[in-house]
């Protein structure tokens, strides 16, 4: 093994391999931290003995039986669809108005005040409205989702398509582009470093209001599975639900950063391929 | 190229003097125009509502075969008005004709070169979508193999696939200046292209440029604030005055072709043409208030 000199040299597979040993060696860490705080969980629910702190294991075995039975399809399913509708709703509306929003300036005032309005309110306000408009389930808690998460997509779409380079948009111009050409082939990707970022951030609320509005008002889905095992004092299957959440907010950021990795590679200068420059 | 009209042809007034004289009205019409700027005058507005008038009246004839530069002083609307003569932006005064029509937008004859190449490439292609992006007009068919022949005319010959970041900045800007040759425009307009690379890379490319035209059948407009590049490249430069500007001088550089780096910028003539356009720039510059109080514009400021 040679240690000197291989960070500097301009060729060859050995900073590559060095990458990816310092990746891995940051997600070794990544997942030491976790299992300290799993252990710290196990210790400090061992020495209290209480009967409202389950010990991680019990928490963990709980959430494997929950995995593996009949809330599966009952209640994790349903609440993964909602999230999942729910984010896709406002991802395509929050990127189609954010758009329209961002080119045209004239719209843009228009609705400057409006949007910060809607903006600004407690979504978990809007849950009784959305009952009595949907009912209790699945529509209205889409329909909560929608209102929450579509602010952080159409924001940041809106002020990456307004602020676009203008020699950019007299490039495309000038090679003829226009309308949905002019669209697809440039603006989009020119804003879709912040159209990620809103995503990103659109997940994340996604979850949180899924989790609200199912406790508020669900008849079924991981949020009033949590609440009912609480009322019910199952305090171990409230716990294994937050588990199985975090595991689940973990799998959609996870799959989303795959996504988005492969999509702005350009921007990254990652490109995979043939080698180095 | 049966793409545009022929242009309709002046036999009333031609003007075959390289020193044109100059009527009140803008320029009398030459035979060979191929874009003639005809009192140009440019007002910008900006987003608190000031509105600056940038061009007060430009007059310019561009011929079919010709190279011509503009020069200035910085704010002197240089980039304003090579968009309005592209058609990016409507004058506020006065008109635009491209080969004997007017013009109200952008026209596949005519390519644009913009100073910030990092802007221009889109990052998200590789060097040959980005190439192929100024050959959309052409038929499908001949599309691949002109994107070649462009990439290799610049010197980029195997870089198809590659990224604009993979690429230097000089490299950047020649991928940018085989993207507006693709089309075989009549008309090669070009906004300070080297401004952002190093001296070397700028001399390299002010010659790749020079062999581009010369191999090409069009007509090139450059704006820059370089006078030496202007009088190596061109066979024409306008000086234009300090905002809101005019044409302040025409300079007919007339310096004999193939030009090379080292020979003709040691030429005693060159440096003559050098020192006759900077005069002019300085004495617009100082105009401009930047200098002595001389005779200043009726504009404050």
């Amino acid at each position: 093994m040679r240690a000197t000199g291989t960070l500097m040299a301009p060729r060859g597979r050995r900073p590559v391999l060095l990458l990816l040993r310092r990746r891995l060696g940051s997600w070794l860490l990544g997942l030491g931290g976790l299992a300290l705080a799993a252990l710290t969980w196990q210790l400090l629910s061992l020495a209290l003995a209480s009967s409202i702190f389950p010990t991680f294991s019990a928490a963990v075995a709980d959430a494997w039986s929950i995995v593996t039975g009949p809330v599966l399809t009952a209640d994790l399913v349903p609440s993964v669809l909602r999230t999942a509708v729910g984010f896709s709703l406002s991802g395509v509306a929050g990127i189609i108005i954010g758009l329209a929003v961002g080119y045209y300036r004239l719209l843009r005032e228009l609705t400057s005040a409006l949007f910060d309005f809607f903006r600004s309110l407690p979504t978990p306000l809007l849950v009784p409205v959305f009952i009595v408009l949907f009912g209790l389930g699945g529509t209205m808690v889409v329909a909560v989702i929608v209102t929450a998460a579509i602010w952080p997509v159409l924001i940041n779409t809106a002020n990456g398509t307004a602020g676009l380079d203008p020699t950019m948009l007299d490039t495309a111009r000038v090679c003829g582009l226009r309308g949905p050409s002019l669209l697809g082939r440039v603006i989009l990707p020119a804003v879709s470093p912040q159209i990620f970022a809103g995503l990103r951030v659109a997940i994340s609320v996604s979850l949180a209001v899924m989790v609200v509005a199912e406790i508020l008002g669900g008849s079924s889905g991981i949020g009033y599975f949590i609440n009912n095992a609480q009322q019910a004092f199952q305090i171990t299957d409230s716990y294994a639900g937050i588990l199985l959440l975090c595991v689940l907010g973990w799998l959609f950021d996870s799959l989303f950063l795959l996504v988005e990795r492969r999509l702005l590679a350009w921007q990254r200068g990652t490109v995979g391929g043939e080698g180095d420059a | 190229m049966p793409d545009l009209p022929e242009n309709a042809m002046r036999s009333e007034v031609a003007v075959e003097s390289e020193n044109a004289v100059r009527s009140e009205d803008g320029l009398p019409p030459r035979e060979d125009s191929v874009l003639s700027v005809r009192r140009l005058a440019m007002t910008l507005t900006s987003r608190d509502g000031v509105s600056t008038e940038v061009t007060a009246d430009v007059s310019l004839e561009l011929g079919r075969r010709e190279f011509v530069s503009i020069v200035g002083p910085s704010g002197s609307g240089k980039t304003t008005l090579l968009r309005a003569a592209a058609g990016l932006r409507r004058p506020t005064r006065g008109e635009v004709r491209f080969e004997g029509q007017p013009l109200a937008d952008v026209v596949p004859g005519i390519s644009v070169v913009f100073q910030e190449y990092n802007k221009s490439l889109f990052p998200w292609m590789s060097i040959g979508s980005n190439v192929a992006m100024g050959a959309r007009r052409l038929p499908k068919e001949q599309r691949a193999t002109r994107v070649e022949a462009a990439l290799a005319e610049v010197g980029l010959t195997g870089f198809a696939s590659r990224y604009p970041f993979e690429l230097s900045g000089g490299m950047q800007q020649r991928a940018a200046l085989a993207r507006a040759m693709v089309s075989d425009p009549k008309v090669l307009m070009m906004d300070e292209p080297f401004a952002s690379v190093d001296a070397l890379t700028r001399g390299h490319l002010e010659d790749v440029v020079a062999r581009l035209w010369e191999h090409s059948t069009c007509a090139a407009l450059l704006v820059t604030h370089d006078v030496g590049e202007a009088v190596y490249l061109s066979d024409r430069v306008l000086v234009l005055s300090a905002r809101p500007s005019r044409v302040l001088a025409e300079i007919a550089v007339g310096l004999p072709r193939p030009r090379t780096q080292r020979e003709t910028r040691q030429t005693p003539r060159f440096a003559e043409l050098s020192a006759e356009v900077l005069d002019y720039v300085e004495q617009a510059g100082r105009a401009s208030g930047l200098g002595s109080p001389g005779a200043a514009p009726a504009a404050p400021g």
